[in-house]
């Protein structure tokens, strides 16, 4: 694991969140947090990037479950973890991904955190890795000479969704989502000449 | 690890104390009309000069520092021309100064790295500022229009033009275009374009594409945030009022 992770905290007390960032600091995940002292900003937060983990002091949302129901549609990839220093219902706290209880030890609070990293699905684990597959390597080939995903699919027989899931992969290993940027990215990776792309 | 030094702006703060804590406010202040030197006024002293709103101001200047501001009355139809000047003045920065200047840095830095893949690049941001140019001139051509049409309306409601119907959506799906082939071109030169001798001027390259993606996150944040439900409010007024 050595990706980025966004992390986004909602809680105001600086006790708290100092003393949660000294713990990700000192671990070895590698972590950008961004502190946002009330629930009012987080929609504003969110939409300006993505985030892999939301952890939130649960009496924000506690007031307004729905609303924290209708953040974790908007935004699925995003794992929800509740930072806990008093008693909650437990029946309440099944809204979350993750517990992080403050008498627990760093290690631990690491461990936990690593843990969920690990049940992001296959899909996004394949992705962490920034070698392409032999199957993203083809169809980026056929993508730089400028086929649609239709012809693509059809020369390597294969369905149009696969394609699609395969280019999915392919941006995010990359970085480049734009036809034009992968153009250039295997030419770069000397998967095509730069006689062979179309105009 | 992210943190904002920037400071709350409120409408007493001197303006060029807000610039010395964010010199990209320079940027704001220039689309309002307000230039420097601007000696030892207030935000709101410049405000009143420049008859804009102070609750305006600041809730686009705190934008820039990155924290939310809820402006103590409500913003209204009443405060629409301004944010349209803002923005077609940072349509014109865009299309005549930040682009253009971006194009000619990655001209030179091809000339100087003659790897034959550093020669799709000055085609890839053109075919790319073509597209923003085209975005920027529909919001000139037919959103800006319209809002102000609307405007026209709600402040004189006798006169009976119906103004063109459009589309919030497509709006957005434009801007997601423009960030992704932004973001596609920092990654090639921070991962992947091979290097010759071209150290500073990718550096400077890199560094004003973040700086032009920073004011694009700004500049949509204001069309989705602020003028948007203004848009729709004024909408919904006029209804009401047929």
């Amino acid at each position: 694991m050595n990706r980025m992770i966004n992390i986004v905290l909602v809680e105001s007390s600086s006790i708290l969140t100092e003393g949660l960032i000294g713990i990700l600091n000192k671990s070895e995940l590698k972590c950008q947090v961004t502190i946002c002292p009330s629930f009012d900003d987080l929609e504003q937060i969110l939409f300006r990037k993505k985030y892999d983990f939301l952890i939130v002091n649960p009496s924000f949302i506690l007031s307004n479950p729905k609303y924290f129901k209708t953040l974790k549609s908007q935004h699925n990839n995003l794992k929800t973890i509740g930072l806990i220093y008093s008693w909650y219902d437990p029946k309440n706290l099944y809204l979350f991904d993750g517990l992080i209880t403050i008498s627990e030890t760093p290690d631990i609070i690491i461990s936990n955190i690593k843990k969920l990293l690990e049940d992001t699905s296959e899909n996004d684990q394949n992705a962490l890795q920034e070698v392409l597959s032999n199957r993203e390597t083809d169809v980026l080939k056929l993508l730089a000479t400028g086929l649609a995903n239709k012809e693509i699919a059809d020369k390597l027989n294969i369905s149009t969704h696969t394609v699609i899931s395969h280019r999915k992969n392919i941006s995010q290993k990359t970085g480049i989502k734009s036809v034009s940027g992968l153009t250039i990215y295997a030419v770069v990776q000397k998967l095509v000449s730069i006689d062979s792309i179309s105009d | 690890m992210f943190q904002t030094n920037n400071i709350y702006i409120t409408s007493d703060l001197k303006m060029s104390d807000i610039i010395f804590n964010n010199p990209y406010l320079l940027h704001l202040a220039e689309h309002f009309g307000m230039n420097v030197p601007v000696k030892d006024k207030s935000v709101k002293k410049l405000c009143e000069e420049n008859d804009l709103n102070p609750e305006l101001f600041l809730t686009f200047a705190n934008l820039y520092n990155g924290v939310k501001y809820t402006p103590k009355d409500p913003l209204t139809h009443h405060d629409i021309l301004n944010i349209i000047k803002y923005l077609k003045n940072n349509h014109k920065f865009y299309t005549d100064e930040i682009y253009p200047n971006i194009l000619r840095t990655i001209h030179q830095m091809a000339e100087i790295n003659d790897h034959k893949e550093m020669a799709l690049v000055p085609r890839f941001f053109l075919d790319y500022f073509n597209e923003v140019a085209e975005h920027l001139e529909y919001e000139n051509k037919v959103v800006h229009p319209y809002v102000l049409e609307l405007y026209e309306q709600r402040i004189n409601p006798t006169s009976t033009r119906k103004p063109q119907i459009y589309s919030a959506k497509e709006y957005q799906e434009h801007h997601s275009d423009i960030e992704d082939k932004l973001n596609d071109l920092k990654n090639l030169l921070i991962k992947y374009l091979p290097y010759k001798d071209d150290q500073i001027l990718r550096r400077k390259l890199i560094l004003k594409l973040f700086d032009l993606e920073n004011d694009l996150n700004i500049h949509s944040q204001i069309e989705e945030l602020i003028l948007i439900p203004l848009v729709s409010e004024m909408e919904s007024q006029l209804n009401k009022s047929k």
